[in-house]
């Protein structure tokens, strides 16, 4: 157990809550346990009972916000299989917040803002200036292939498709470049998740935006699809690829679906809190900020 | 067959009709993407280093590599002679295989050698090993200055930069792994 390492995890949370408040934001606790935990193939949920432990608040927070609540924020615990290292794991601290009406250049101006805040309560100065770019521009600066016109085998001599191979140079050659703090959009369209998509475009890219500080994936934002018909066919399209890989589907949330028709325009973002602290605090990983448990038997008390 | 997720310091496969041993692992999952382990191996025949990127689901081949604690007999041309001390059997491992670690090596030493496809390929010597130096220049008496050293040369051959009141023919304990002098010992 690191004390000054939960000290300032609590000095951080502290000063989250503090910047919510200022901004409007109403906090809203929704449940843990969910009937769906999450819609994207790529993510693996922990069943809990009849149900299953939540992989995002996005779900219950979207039923929110089409009850007319505005300006929404949770702070909770999230569980995702599979996902364990030095800035992933197992159960985590997920910071979302939604916004009616905002566009995503809000948004960057809320992280902006948001990062500088928890940067001041550990008393470090956050990384500026912030440079704002696209994953288009950044690929051509660091691998010189044009996302456009490059096929999966352009960007990947394995047995990838094409949003693997794209993944696989990101991870290897652009993400670990971002140093400083940089905001990243027009992800291709492949990859939309929950968020809209443009078409004023060179290519088919999503309405969303990445954070990066210092190489380290920090928050998805989105321009939320407000279609109850793409949005249901995206589950569908998702537990078709969870056949495929040999996993089981995920019940689909018609909740959800009926909420995101009643959704004015929004624009919403998830962060990862542990990584927001463990970037305030310029740790390696986001072990220092957290409890860890174990269910090993521990050696015995040396005799008093 | 491994998965990825038994990926791990040390675990030895076989890639590209290679043997390699994982020195550092790490998960890498993009939030909106599949999940990966980015890794560095070295091949056990060369000791080259590549970084390789695994997606989870990619089966991982074993490499048909085995271990045996051997004493180090001697050396000659072509090879580097270990013994088995219990069976008595002896093996010879390729001199041109050896590389830097013949600069720790010597006679009756532990030594773990390495078998690839039944047929010895390498030798890993201690971490730490004790050697004598054979030749530096006379000890300044007193001089523990920080950061000043001089070059010693040891009965191996081997070249070891040493703090300046380090007398010829004093026993000193090494690192193998950076081949730095960690302090004398007494012999």
């Amino acid at each position: 157990m690191n004390a000054d390492g939960l000290r300032k995890r609590a000095l951080v949370l502290r000063a989250v809550r503090t910047w919510f408040a200022d901004h409007g934001y109403l906090e809203v606790p929704t449940p843990s346990l969910v009937p769906s935990p999450a819609m994207e193939e790529h993510l693996y949920a922990l069943a809990a009972d009849d149900g299953w432990l939540r992989t995002s608040p996005e779900f219950s927070l979207k039923c929110v916000m089409a009850a007319g609540l505005g300006r929404i924020y949770e702070i909770g615990p999230c569980w995702r299989a599979r996902e364990q290292g030095p800035w992933h794991g197992t159960e985590f601290l997920m910071l979302e917040w939604y916004r009616a009406g905002a566009e995503l250049v809000n948004l960057m101006d809320e992280v902006k803002s948001l990062v500088q805040v928890a940067f001041e309560a550990v008393g470090r100065p956050a990384p500026t200036p912030w440079r704002r770019t696209t994953v288009r521009d950044l690929f051509i600066e660091h691998t010189g292939i044009d996302l456009r016109t490059a096929s999966a085998v352009d960007l990947s001599s394995q047995d990838d498709d094409w949003d693997e191979a794209f993944f696989r140079r990101w991870i290897t050659e652009v993400e670990p470049k971002l140093q400083g703090s940089t905001i990243v959009e027009d992800w291709p369209a492949s990859q939309a998740a929950l968020a809209q998509i443009r078409d004023d475009q060179p290519w088919p890219v999503a309405k969303r935006f990445e954070v990066y500080i210092d190489g380290i994936e920090l928050a998805n934002a989105f321009f939320e699809l407000i279609d109850t018909q793409a949005q249901s066919q995206l589950f569908d399209a998702a537990n078709k690829a969870r056949l495929l890989m040999g996993e089981t589907p995920h019940p689909v949330d018609y909740e959800l679906i009926a909420a995101v028709g009643k959704m004015p325009r929004t624009s919403g973002i998830a962060m990862g809190l542990d990584r927001l602290v463990a970037a305030a605090c310029g740790w390696p990983s986001i072990d220092p900020g957290r409890v860890r448990r174990t269910s090993r038997r521990l050696p015995p008390e040396p005799a008093r | 067959m491994y998965q990825t997720s038994d990926i791990k310091k040390g675990l030895k496969i076989e890639m590209d009709g290679k043997p390699w041993t994982v020195t550092e692992f790490q998960f890498v999952k993009p939030g909106k993407g599949c999940a990966f382990t980015r890794t560095k191996l070295k091949n056990l025949l060369s000791g080259n280093v590549i970084d390789r990127t695994f997606k989870t689901g990619e089966k991982l081949e074993e490499a048909d590599v085995e271990n045996a604690t051997m004493q180090f007999l001697y050396k000659d041309h072509e090879a580097f002679h270990c013994m088995d001390t219990d069976t008595y059997e002896q093996v010879g491992i390729p001199a041109k295989a050896i590389g830097k670690q013949s600069d720790y090596l010597v006679e009756e030493m532990e030594v773990e050698v390495l078998f690839y496809k039944g047929a010895p390929v390498s030798i890993e010597v201690p971490n730490f090993v004790e050697l004598e130096i054979t030749y530096c220049e006379p000890g300044i008496k007193g001089n523990t200055a920080t950061g000043s050293v001089k070059p010693a040369t040891m009965s191996t051959g081997a070249t070891v930069n040493v703090p300046l009141f380090v007398e010829n023919g004093t026993w000193i304990k090494i690192d193998t792994r950076t081949g730095a002098y960690v302090e004398r010992v007494r012999r």
